[in-house]
């Protein structure tokens, strides 16, 4: 199954390349691969913030001592374990930096910047975004790996020790975590708008990474539990937990976007509005894009949340986490793909391919990393607390 | 026990409320809350030392409307925040603020988010409070001391008497069965439900207190007094500091305003002289013309001496020449330029004085030809104005201006300062102007274009000295760009004059070809 996965996900990629680069406008091949290059980079990130919610979700956790969740925590350590195979789904951006000078994705990575982009120039350029991304990729896999190692040692000796020791590091590592999170997003999304500069920009990949990997962790439970996996371990209080989770990262996605809109709104220098000129402010799409994200990320799955009669239904909670990966993904495409220049319909299709082939991928790797694994840390000592969880009605 | 059995009707017997069972765990408290649940009673309630989870369950606790209601009151919030803020801003005192349109929605979400929530947490409180009947200030399960371990380690569970099925006898043994601790009738408590005295009186006394300050500011807004107002914040009435023509104690002579520091000079008095500072030759000025030339030379440099200084209280005034006589036949012995600025600039004879402005002592008493004595004698001088078109301007620009450097320089300063009136281009159509046109309000002076002819003849000093002085409606800029720039600036308006009348004689011959016109 991860091999057939891999190969779908593979020739879909290949067809996106195709597509893109060879549907161009008056052959200018230059824009195909422009924007196949933004294709590629949204849909890795896509993928990527299943990984880095996980993560964050477990070391959360871990910090402050839940026991809610202990049920479900081992299937966000095997999302977050997919973030080494990741890694290595970045390597062509990498070289791409590093062997050319090709600005089809990011406009520093050349030997003869100008006017702001010059200045940036000790920080913006090959060899030291490659470093920094070793050091993002080291802290995001050393964290995972060290969760998930420790986890399922504690599946073998069943010692509550280790919990304590995963407890210990977790406050570190999720500094660590904020970190890296934040300046991997301004390295690897917001510098392909090198003028630009947003501070909060890390908090809204962030936030949508924990939307997204919320939803992920919903839908997999559901999964899981028709095919007879889980049905003991996940009640009903999980879930509603979960979904409680989902809605206040839809409304805490909403606040971080709104705020860096607000303030560019109010300040309105040129430099920062760049940003929105290009999306909100032009008759080539993006702008009804703005308005679906605003409804369809934001008021309607906000509404649609908001009763704990959903939350505490299967199949409306299912409804409500996939509209919220595909408003997710959305999401990404409107931060990323504005900056690659014109789009032609037949890109869209690219798009659409390299997402599929990027999702296979990534889908593939979650099995690889599920097999002859325990999906449930059966021996934490806070397992027993998660299944005689309740919520308070209220 | 002999009281249960007596009847409501003589005062002093005790009335039952219920049944309160006492337990050593939360389990056995949960499995007595389901009996019950399942036995039909609803007037229950459990007090615990800690959340029992599953507890609203095992009593079959409906769930409460209280979501419901904040709900509503966040929506109530969401809506007061935007219709306030419409109010003030869009309808009642319409005010541009940071040019953004009156209604500016972006700007309201904010506090409209603040007042959802602040609408909704004290619905959520109040609420709360109201739904259980708080506060309340008595309660008959606190009649037994036994009652006192629900906050240490013991778990209860009430079975109120006003419920639908309640039984005395039945609920005692549905009790007994769950094998409690202890299980005790809850009695009635004696005292009185009302609210203490004590607390009475307390929230009386603060009431009256709360009404001092507002009877002081109403009594202070409504009347009419010759006293200074009674101040609470002195911050803006009285300020720790002194106004001009105000008197202190800390200077021997009283004066608040201090006279200028000998040697000095004071900030944005700095007049150097010399053409790369005016534009034009001062020397030059003053060869032409006496009168100009002592005026325009006095203008470039520091007040002269005054010799009859102001030490024994002589107030400068004075020294001023009284319009006394109109004197015209005073032959000037000595040019007027003795003064400072302000009183000598209008010489009024024509009599070339070549020397320029040596500092003469005053004869204090010396009827000393007047401004008022003037206007006959040189009408184009006496108004203080100056005919710009024959001031001897520099037609090349001072040394080390015209460099490369300064040219990127002038352009960058130009379409900084310049450009927003009179166009990136020059042209005079700059984002200002074009918004003005539009607004088409009828006092709007176009800006000019660089690219006039009568511009273009313009010496260059003259457009150096426009810079910094202004013209027409244009102020001037000296205060924002210093010298070096406002040449520099110059400098590219010359560049950008001659853009539009180059010859192919102008572009250097290695690069004739790149414009492809043979």
């Amino acid at each position: 199954m991860p091999a057939v996965l891999v190969a779908v996900g593979a020739v879909c990629l290949l067809l996106s390349v195709g597509l893109c680069f060879l549907n161009t406008h008056e052959g200018n091949r230059a824009e195909g691969v422009q924007f196949f290059m933004h294709s590629y980079l949204t849909n890795y990130m896509y993928c990527l913030s299943f990984g880095l919610g996980a993560l964050f979700f477990v070391l959360v956790q871990f910090l402050c001592r839940a026991g809610w969740s202990a049920s479900v925590r081992r299937l966000a350590e095997i999302m977050a374990s997919t973030l080494p195979l990741m890694a290595i789904l970045f390597l062509p951006i990498i070289v791409m930096v590093l062997m050319t000078n090709s600005v089809s994705l990011y406009e520093w990575n050349t030997d003869k910047p100008e006017g702001l982009i010059a200045a940036k120039k000790g920080f913006l350029n090959g060899p030291f975004f490659a470093v920094r991304s070793l050091v993002y990729f080291l802290v995001f896999i050393g964290s995972a790996y060290f969760v998930y190692s420790n986890s399922r040692r504690q599946d073998e000796s069943g010692d509550a020790k280790i919990t304590l020791k995963i407890q210990a590091f977790s406050g570190p590592l999720i500094m660590l975590y904020a970190l890296a999170i934040s300046f991997a997003s301004f390295d690897w999304v917001m510098s392909i708008d090198a003028d630009w500069y947003s501070t909060i920009f890390g908090v809204i990949i962030f936030a949508g990474s924990m939307l997204a990997f919320f939803s992920l962790l919903a839908i997999s439970c559901m999964l899981l539990q028709r095919n007879g996996k889980l049905v003991k371990y996940v009640t009903v209080e999980n879930y509603h937990d979960i979904a409680k989770f989902m809605f206040g990262f839809v409304m805490f996605w909403a606040y971080v976007s709104f705020s860096q809109y607000l303030l560019y709104w109010y300040g309105d220098i040129p430099e920062e509005t760049i940003w929105y000129q290009i999306r909100i402010n032009t008759d080539n799409g993006w702008p009804y894009i703005a308005v679906i994200l605003l409804f369809c990320h934001f008021v309607i799955p906000f509404l649609g949340l908001l009763s704990r009669h959903v939350r505490r239904h299967r199949t409306g909670l299912f409804f409500w986490a996939c509209w919220l990966l595909i408003a997710h993904w959305i999401d990404l495409s409107f931060l990323i793909l504005p900056n690659a220049g014109p789009v032609e319909s037949m890109f869209l299709v690219g798009h659409l391919l390299g997402f599929i082939g990027m999702v296979s991928i990534f889908l593939a790797m979650l099995l690889l990393k599920s097999i002859n694994v325990p999906l449930v840390a059966v021996r934490d000592p806070r397992v027993p607390e998660a299944l005689s969880y309740h919520n308070i009605i209220v | 026990m002999a009281h249960k059995h007596k009847t409501k009707k003589e005062p002093a017997a005790p009335k039952s409320f219920g049944w309160m069972a006492e337990f050593v765990d939360e389990q056995q408290l949960l499995v007595a809350a389901r009996k019950l649940r399942d036995s039909g009673y609803t007037k229950t309630d459990a007090f615990t030392p800690f959340p029992v989870h599953g507890i609203d369950e095992a009593l079959g606790i409906k769930p409460t409307i209280l979501p419901f209601i904040v709900l509503c009151a966040g929506m109530t919030g969401t809506c007061t925040a935007l219709l306030l803020e419409w109010y003030t801003n869009a309808f009642d005192y319409p005010y541009i603020i940071s040019g953004k349109p009156f209604a500016s929605w972006p700007a309201f979400i904010p506090v409209s988010f603040e007042l959802t929530i602040l609408f909704s947490a004290f619905t959520t409180f109040l609420g709360m409070l109201a739904l259980n009947g708080l506060p309340k200030f008595s309660n008959p399960v606190f009649t037994n001391p036994r009652f006192d371990r629900a906050t240490n380690d013991r778990f209860f569970l009430y079975v109120d008497s006003k419920d639908r099925y309640y039984n005395r006898d039945a609920v005692h043994k549905l009790l007994k069965d769950t094998h409690p601790e202890s299980l005790e009738e809850v009695l009635e408590d004696e005292s009185s439900a009302d609210i203490p005295q004590p607390i009475w009186m307390g929230i009386t006394t603060l009431a009256i207190f709360s009404l001092i300050p507002l009877a002081a500011i109403y009594l202070i807004r409504e009347s009419r007094s010759e006293e200074p107002r009674f101040h609470i914040f002195l911050d803006m009435d009285f300020q720790p500091k002194k106004k001009s023509q105000q008197t202190t104690t800390i200077f021997a002579d009283g004066r608040v305003t201090r006279p200028q520091v000998a040697g000095t000079i004071a900030r944005g008095q700095y007049a150097p002289t010399g053409s790369y500072y005016l534009g034009y030759d001062p020397e030059k000025v003053a060869s032409l013309e006496s009168a100009k030339a002592t005026r325009f030379v006095t203008l470039g440099q520091p007040p002269a001496e005054t010799a009859g200084s102001p030490e024994e209280g002589t107030p400068p005034a004075p020294q001023e020449p009284a319009p006394t006589a109109p004197a015209a036949e005073a032959k000037p012995t000595g040019t007027p330029a003795t003064t400072p600025a302000p009183a000598a600039p209008t010489a009024t004879e024509a009599t070339p004085a070549t020397e320029p402005a040596p500092a003469q002592p005053p004869a204090a008493d010396a009827a000393k030809p007047a401004d008022a004595a003037a206007p006959a004698a040189a009408p184009a001088t006496a108004t203080g104005e100056v005919n710009l078109d024959t001031l001897p301007w520099l037609t090349d620009f001072p040394e080390g201006v015209a460099t490369e450097a300064n040219m990127a320089r002038g352009k960058q300063r130009f379409e900084i300062y310049c450009g927003a009136c009179h166009g990136i281009t020059g042209d005079g159509n700059g984002l200002v102007a074009g918004r003005a046109a539009e607004l088409a309000q009828g006092y709007w002076t176009p800006p000019t274009s660089l690219h006039d002819a009568k511009i273009r003849q313009q010496p260059v000093g003259r457009i150096f000295h426009t810079i910094t002085n202004g013209k027409g409606k244009m102020g001037g800029y000296s205060s924002q760009i210093n010298a070096e720039d406002r040449w520099a600036i110059a400098l590219y308006v010359r560049a950008l004059q001659r853009s539009r009348n180059a010859k192919i004689e102008d572009v250097p011959e290695g690069e004739r070809a790149a414009l492809g016109n043979p």
